[in-house]
């Protein structure tokens, strides 16, 4: 019984993270996103249309993000690089708190850094160019990064250096992040955008809300799936303990209410026995889940969501607790044990010693 | 000729600190909140009030003695902010709050689900009543109208706190209050306009020309 209550509480663990995850992801992304298009593929955009979208009554701001990924062939990674200037506001956390970045360096994430050092760059990098020359950033100090894929991967440093790398023109970027004010307002302004520019892609946060949403339900599928067969073992071991009880069990209460027991006492000794048994095997199960999820990083369970790289590459799981889950575990599983151990044990406790013992 | 370049050369230093001509929106949305950054961050103590003119201004904050070099775009985005912003004692309301518990006044219903739509009266006797939306604002204002110092709402684009006699109020449009029909609250009538026009609004309204006559009308 605790093998069960480890393993559904695990597999409720690593959804959670997924879950409060994404959430996190999500809470990066800008309003609305505007991409420009060229054959249907995402391509730079003018910088000069701010002002344009800004004239829109309900905008909060806008800002031209440059932004993009590098990779680094010595250790096969995908850096995600982000240009930021001083002084303008982003709906990135993290990089809304960088202060300063000092002229010609970038700030990088745990990630990136041993990716880095394992190829002896600890004082500067050199990012080669698209004409192949190469441009020498050299490293500030100081971590950075909140969710998992910016802890992997993120760089940061200032639009003008990011620009020379990737070979955009002066007001070239890579897309421009809107924000709205009033959140009623979003799909509306999201429309009058496209109708403005209608050869930009405009993407709203609900849509990618949608979309990480579809993935992630893909995932907890299989969750469904081992809770169910989890719960179906669950109630065949209910279903064997309330049918009722073997001769042996039975005898024992015999003997008991021949010495003087009267059923009460019988049921109060059960009650307390059933009582032990699920409440210990309860708590052995998910401390279980505990040190199987958060202590060994969920082997086996956690490679179904390797390769996914929508969501992340590799991803260690953040604690959290979900309370919710663990009541809805502990009304599941101890009041049904209890009831499982008593009634059987009551309807043999009202029949007369003798006629149980015969 | 002489005299030629230079009216040329004080032509043209007049037009690099004189006033720029940029949009409101654009300055609300971009100069205004990058300049405050710029304040707080390089020059919290530049006394704004010493400086007569706006080419005068922009001049000091260009030289860099007082808040550093600066590139052209932040220069220009700090002298309007300490210009338009800073110097104008513009009155600040405080952001409409409400906790889990706090109920509208006047229909008892919870107010934490519609942060957007929290309007405010104030009166002298320190009295402050929170309601769900402009209608149960209006409601309580026509009954209760002794002694009171603000009103205040929220401009639906920007959210901003304004005091609602200086509001234009849009009714029968397409977006609905917890309540229902409402009157829409805008700072500008500009922007009251543009609303109603996308959301088919009937009317655009100021304060004074709210009865309660209308109000009642939207309840039903």
């Amino acid at each position: 019984m605790s093998l069960l209550v480890a393993l559904l509480t695990s597999t409720f663990f690593i959804s959670n993270a997924m879950k409060s995850e994404y959430n996190l992801i999500l809470d990066t992304y800008p309003d609305i996103i505007i991409t420009n298009q060229k054959a249907m593929r995402d391509s730079t955009i003018d910088e000069n249309l701010i002002d344009t979208i800004l004239n829109i009554k309900g905008v909060r701001s806008v800002v031209a993000r440059v932004w993009g990924e590098y990779e680094f062939t010595q250790s096969e990674k995908k850096f995600m690089l982000i240009g930021k200037e001083e002084f303008e506001s982003y709906s990135n956390p993290t990089i809304n708190a960088i202060s300063t970045i000092a002229p010609d360096s970038m700030l990088i994430s745990v990630g990136v850094y041993e990716a880095l050092q394992k190829s002896y760059y600890s004082e500067y990098f050199n990012f080669i160019k698209s004409d192949g020359s190469l441009k020498k950033i050299s490293i500030q100090k100081g971590a950075i990064g909140s969710t998992i894929q910016e802890k992997e991967s993120l760089i940061v440093m200032s639009k003008e250096n990011l620009k020379e790398i990737f070979n955009y023109k002066n007001d070239e970027a890579t897309d421009l992040a809107v924000s709205v004010a009033n959140e009623n307002e979003v799909a509306f302004i999201a429309g009058k955008i496209n109708t403005l520019l209608p050869n930009m892609r405009v993407v709203v946060k609900d849509d990618l809300r949608v979309k990480y949403e579809n993935i992630y339900n893909l995932r907890s599928g299989f969750f469904l799936t081992i809770f169910i067969i989890t719960f179906f073992t669950f109630f065949i071991i209910i279903y064997d303990k309330a049918s009722g009880l073997n001769s042996e069990q039975k005898h024992e209460i015999g003997i008991l209410k021949a010495i003087g027991w009267r059923v009460g006492d019988v049921l109060n000794a059960k009650l307390y026995e059933g009582l032990i048994i699920s409440l210990f095997s309860y708590i052995v199960g998910i401390s279980m889940a505990f040190t199987y999820v958060y202590v060994l990083d969920a082997p086996l369970l956690k490679k179904i969501f390797l390769n996914n790289y929508d969501l992340m590459s590799d991803f260690s799981i953040n604690f959290s607790v979900d309370y919710e889950t663990l009541a809805l575990l502990f009304l599941l599983s101890v009041p049904i044990y209890i009831a499982a151990t008593i009634i059987p044990s009551w309807r043999v406790a009202t029949l007369e010693a003798d006629e149980v013992m015969r | 000729m002489l005299l030629n370049k230079l009216s040329l050369l004080i032509l043209l230093s007049l037009t690099l600190f004189a006033y720029p001509e940029i949009s409101q929106d654009i300055k609300d949305k971009k100069i205004y909140p990058m300049g405050e950054k710029i304040y707080k961050s390089r020059c919290s103590s530049f006394d704004v009030n010493s400086y007569k003119s706006y080419d005068e201004l922009s001049k000091i904050v260009k030289d860099g003695n007082k808040c550093g070099s600066l590139s052209t775009k932040h220069s220009q985005a700090l002298s309007l902010y300490l210009w338009d912003v800073k110097r104008e004692d513009v009155k600040v309301y405080e952001k409409l709050s409400v906790t889990k518990k706090d109920k509208c006044q006047v229909c008892g219903m919870h107010m934490h689900h519609y942060p957007n739509w929290v309007t405010r009266i104030k009166y002298a006797k320190d009295e402050t009543y929170n309601f769900d939306g402009m209608k149960c604002m209006f409601k309580f204002y026509f009954n209760n109208k002794e002694g009171i110092t603000d009103i205040l709402v929220q401009d639906y684009y920007t959210l901003k706190t304004i005091n609602a006699k200086d509001a234009y109020f849009v009714v029968g449009s397409d977006v609905y209050g917890p309540m229902g029909h409402e009157l829409i609250p805008f700072k500008d009538k500009k922007s009251a306009k543009s609303f109603s026009l996308e959301h088919k609004g009937k009317q655009v309204l100021s304060f004074d020309e709210i009865t309660e006559y209308l109000v009642r009308s939207l309840g039903r």
